[in-house]
């Protein structure tokens, strides 16, 4: 093998502008061609048609009449779009941070190498993840129920007083987060795992000799050395949550007051209504505004490097 | 060096913690699968009554009866199939043109990827049904399978994947005389396997569970996937209440829910080896 | 550090392709042209002697869906050449979707009538088909499905308010119900029975924003009015409904109130210990004491609601549902002879309404909306044993009788809970006054709906 490699070293220049040369050039062509054809067809395609959209106000039938940056200008003086951006900022901050801390925890504890019953906990955690949501939805409404539900039930005997939690704007947006992150950590837990995977373990060793604590190795060694894993998986949950519109959709329908109106379920609303240019335009706005945020997480993760 | 009992604590603190996550995790799981065998107006009523007596299987019986169950599986699995091999194949194959070559426009169709990752699928809802229609593709299975295939996430995931794969591996095979898509067959594939194997359950479990698109692209029962079912029960609980009969619809679609996910969980069980260590070992070193 | 550098750039040239699109040349769907409006949308019936072929009719999966399922072979007795596909179906998920599609459009559609306006320019005008039928049907009905003159709907079932109240929990708190004549007169026997019963909250208060707004529109439709009159103009902010939510906000003030979303599980506790005593809703509550209420059931009655003024009427409509018939569906006149069967022929609405293997007693939660078939001396559902015995039928159809007409629902109806039904709750919260809630919500649902249609 180390013979064959040597020798290819030297003669692959010598053989010029051959057959192989020329494959090896078209190669990567042919094999994105696929991806690329779907990307035009079904994303592209349907873009330019949104855009085009946008500067109308088609309601899905009959002639559409160009009213310029009509639909857009509503958006951008409506307070309710920008509430539905806020709303989506705050499910941020309730959910991200969250997530990474306790991904990072579960992650650590599962790759201890001494733990037993991983596999059961790596199937537990993984349940939520391939629950249909539809019933999730109903478990939601049930377990949070203000004064039945088993949640309160619980939190009553520890002397909690009783919290509206689909019912009050203040509390149904963690509520909302919750089963968020009850759906999602479990991927992200695995996530960790393979970034956890390429850490050495002598680095632990040094560590354990040099009486660093457990928490003290945690937060200085793993955190560190887990930072791109860390990184893509904020920006994937980044994703997620500002695209998020089939949680509020099938569990509080944007309320209570709109609380949990996001924002791509408040384009939703424009759809539902008919008002298919607003909508349009909404889904550009919201498009820039998914690129933007994820630039600025890679620019952030650049800096750190 | 340290003596048992300072090593045990630790451990029961982590174990403590891991059970009562997987408590949280298991018990609204739980909770579906035990309140599709209770009566329909018990879940209503009590949802968190205990009472195996009563235990029923009349909501099965009338989620049988009432949704083309049978008809969602076979979709899916249709469905799951093709644009399941489409993506296991192509983005695979995509993520090597990134990872291994260098090549003009290589930035501006990686940033394509980037852009599908970012684009909601809510945004392209209209125009994306407005296209099947002009293609003649509203409730066809191409309407189901193509949109989305070739998953960008996935050639995000295997670009990282084959990434690692050390390049004296693939000039090597080229000093063997194999042709590009030999060393992708022959070279990348083999040694990428348990990252396939992960890629695998994960797109299985989207498909599965892919539920925005399906809704408004199938309106044909003859179309309609398991998730689809799903949602022509849920529709008198989720949406606002003023069906009458909503206690009996909970209770078919608890049972329709338990159905759908038992196969899902079963897989993943049988599977759960390969699709864990398989992301694990997705970051293969030489 | 060189990978994230490129990767940006990367993503900053596709985001500049897609921002160029617009300026393409015009090319893609086509949104431009015209329907066909030349063309007259006002449906004819089939004139053949035996009409044949298939039609696909779309219902909510549920109770309503086995009803109509085995009212078909009824239709069949009758019309033996025509085919019915009957589907369950996600209908607020589907309809639209369908229709800009075009393709596989069904032939009749089960819908909400408060969402028949957003859908009319999509559908039949059946002003001709039903002109036979329509003086005797509801007014309020005919009115929800009216839109610039046309039809748009057959009229399914008529559900008027009535108030559902715990007898024997009332009765032994000495106070008799019977004698509730007006909103004063239940506001007194609440404050009576909060007396007798400390801690109770004798009036449900509806915590749904949608439902909320629905049965604030039975309070409405009462007094004759709704949010907008026929022209689709706002008339919200008006002393009909200053008066309706001045009353809502009373209880809210005296704490005469439950508040909790209809049916859940706080909901249904609090009607099952004797807290919750009166549901001004419409007749589809009846469901909860035959099937939800195990503990309470016998002891609830339905009578009138109360009036607003002395001997005013003593009902308003609240929900309902209606079949709509869109023009792309292939046979949609064959679908029209199927709703007239259900509708107005006696064994339609029999089968429909009276007993059968759903529902042994009959479907008791609507009435037809048909007069000729609410008919209070022919009751065509059984007197039911959850409400004592009482027979529910003369109470609903009498009921019926006295809706007002007056109260069209407009196309945006379902987009007004984002205001109206959000400020309503907001009130309910002690946040909002019933004047700051008419004026506030008057100025968005113009804004956002109206002037945007």
């Amino acid at each position: 093998m180390t013979a064959t490699a040597a020798r290819t070293g030297a003669a692959r220049p010598r053989r010029g502008i051959g057959g192989p040369r020329m494959r090896r050039r078209l190669a990567p062509y042919l094999f994105v061609l696929p991806f690329v054809a779907v990307f035009l067809a079904f994303s592209v395609y349907p873009l330019y048609f949104t855009a085009r959209l946008s500067f109308t106000d088609w309601r899905g039938t009959g002639a559409a009449t160009w009213v310029g940056w009509d639909n857009y200008t509503y958006l951008l003086t409506n307070p309710s779009f920008w509430g539905s951006l806020g709303n989506s900022a705050v499910l941020w901050l309730l959910i991200v941070p969250v997530q990474m801390a306790l991904g990072v925890l579960v992650a650590v504890l599962l790759n201890s190498a001494k733990l037993k019953l991983r596999g059961l906990y790596r199937v537990a955690f993984i349940v939520p993840f391939v629950t249909p949501l539809v019933a999730v939805a109903q478990i939601w409404v049930v377990l949070f129920d203000q004064r039945y539900g088993a949640v309160n039930a619980l939190l009553g005997a520890f002397g909690a007083p009783e919290v509206g939690w689909l019912t009050t704007s203040a509390w149904a947006k963690p509520t909302l987060a919750l089963l968020f992150l009850w759906k999602t950590t479990g991927f992200i837990v695995i996530i960790l795992l393979s970034g956890l995977q390429s850490i050495n373990g002598s680095i632990y060793e040094a560590a354990d000799l040099d009486g660093a604590s457990k928490f003290r190795q945690l937060w200085s060694i793993t955190v560190p050395l887990l930072r791109r894993t860390i990184g893509f998986a904020v920006v994937l949950q980044t994703l997620a949550v500002f695209q998020m519109f089939a949680e509020p959709f099938v569990v509080t329908q944007g309320g209570p007051y709109n609380s949990t109106t996001t924002a791509g379920y408040y384009l939703y609303n424009h759809i539902t209504r008919a008002d298919l240019g607003t909508g349009a335009a909404n889904s550009f706005l919201l498009v820039v505004l998914v690129m933007a945020l994820s630039l600025l997480f890679v620019r952030l993760l650049r800096a750190k490097d | 060096m340290a003596t048992t009992t300072e090593r045990a604590r630790p451990r029961i603190a982590s174990h403590a913690f891991l059970m009562l996550l997987l408590v949280a995790f298991l018990a609204p799981v739980a909770w579906a699968l035990v309140s599709a065998f209770k009566p329909a107006n018990e879940i209503i009523r009590n949802p968190l009554s205990f009472d195996p007596t009563t235990f029923t299987l009349d909501n099965y019986i009338a989620m049988f009866q009432d949704v083309p169950i049978g008809q969602g599986f076979t979709n899916t699995a249709i469905v799951l199939l093709f644009k399941g091999a489409i993506t296991m194949f192509f983005a695979p194959l995509a993520a090597f043109a990134f990872a291994k070559y260098q090549w003009a426009g290589k930035n501006l169709v990686f940033g394509a990827v980037l852009v599908t990752l970012m684009l909601p699928t809510i945004v392209l809802i209209i125009p994306l049904l407005l296209e099947m229609k002009e293609l003649g593709w509203v409730n066809t299975y191409q309407a189901l399978i193509l949109p989305g295939a070739v998953d960008a996430f996935a050639i995000f995931w295997m670009r990282q994947v084959i990434s690692a794969v050390p390049d004296e591996l693939l000039d090597a095979a080229r000093v063997d005389g194999c042709g590009e898509f030999a060393i992708f067959w022959r070279v990348i594939v083999p040694v990428i396997r348990p990252g396939l194997a992960g890629l695998a359950v994960l797109t299985v479990m989207n498909i599965y569970n892919d539920f925005v698109w399906p809704v408004v692209a199938a309106n044909s029962e003859r179309m309609s996937t398991l998730q689809v079912v799903l949602s022509t029960l849920a529709q008198n609980i989720t949406g606002n209440r003023i069906g009458a009969d909503y206690a009996t619809v909970t209770g078919e679609l608890l049972a329709a829910s338990s159905v759908a996910l038992v196969p899902l969980l079963v897989l993943f069980i049988l599977l759960q080896r390969h699709f864990i260590n398989g992301i694990l070992a997705g970051s293969v070193k030489g | 550090m060189q990978r994230h550098l490129l990767r940006r750039r990367a993503v900053l040239a596709s985001a500049g392709l897609a921002a160029a699109a617009p300026a393409l040349a015009a090319c893609g769907p086509d949104i431009t042209a015209g329907d066909d409006s030349g063309e007259s949308s006002v449906l004819k019936a089939p004139t053949a002697d035996k009409p044949e072929g298939e039609i696909t009719i779309w219902d909510r999966s549920g109770d309503l869906f086995e009803v109509f399922e085995g009212v078909i072979a009824d239709f069949n007795a009758a019309y033996p050449g025509i085919t019915v596909n009957h589907v369950a179906v996600d209908i607020d998920a589907k309809l639209q979707n369908t229709l800009i599609t075009g393709t596989e459009v069904p032939d009749g559609v089960f819908l909400d009538d408060a969402k028949i306006g957003g859908f009319a320019d999509y559908l039949w005008d059946l002003s001709e088909v039903l002109a036979p039928y329509s003086a005797d049907i509801a007014p309020q009905k005919l009115e929800v499905n009216t839109i610039d003159g046309g039809v748009y709907g057959v009229p399914f079932d008529l559900d008027p308010g009535l108030l559902f109240y715990n007898a024997t929990a009332l009765e032994a708190a000495g106070i008799d119900a019977e004698a509730i004549a007006t909103y004063d007169d239940l506001l007194q026997a609440a404050r009576d029975y909060q007396a007798a019963v400390p801690g109770s909250g004798p009036i449900h208060l509806e915590q749904s924003a949608f439902l909320g707004q629905l049965q604030l529109e039975m309070y409405a439709s009462q007094l004759g009015t709704s949010i907008a009159d026929a022209d689709g103009e706002l008339r919200l902010d008006t002393p009909e409904f200053e008066r309706i939510l001045t009353f809502l906000d009373t209880v809210r003030q005296e704490g005469l109130g439950t508040r909790a979303e209809y049916l859940t599980p706080t909901d249904i506790a609090e009607l099952e210990n004797g807290n919750q005593v009166f549901y001004p809703w419409a007749i589809w509550f009846s469901f909860a004491p035959q099937q939800l209420l195990t503990e309470t059931s016998g002891d609830w009655r339905a009578m009138e609601l109360p009036a607003w003024d002395a001997s005013g009427p003593r009902s308003g409509a609240m929900g309902g549902s209606s079949f709509v018939l869109p023009k792309q569906g292939a046979n949609a006149d064959l679908a029209w002879l199927f709703y007239e069967f259900l509708m107005f022929n006696e064994a339609g609405y029999t089968a429909v309404w009276g007993p059968n293997e759903v529902y042994p007693e009959g479907l008791t939660t609507s009435i037809p909306s048909y007069l000729p078939a609410a008919d209070p001396s022919a009751p065509l559902f059984e007197p039911i044993a959850a409400l004592g015995g009482q027979d529910l039928w003369a109470v609903a159809t009498e009921a019926g009788a006295q809706i007002p007409g007056g109260a069209p629902t407009p196309a945006w109806w379902a987009g007004a809970v984002d205001y109206l039904g959000n400020d309503l709750q907001r009130m309910l919260d002690g946040d909002l006054t019933p004047q700051e809630v008419l004026a506030k919500s008057a100025d968005d649902i113009q804004t956002n709906l109206v002037d945007r249609q």
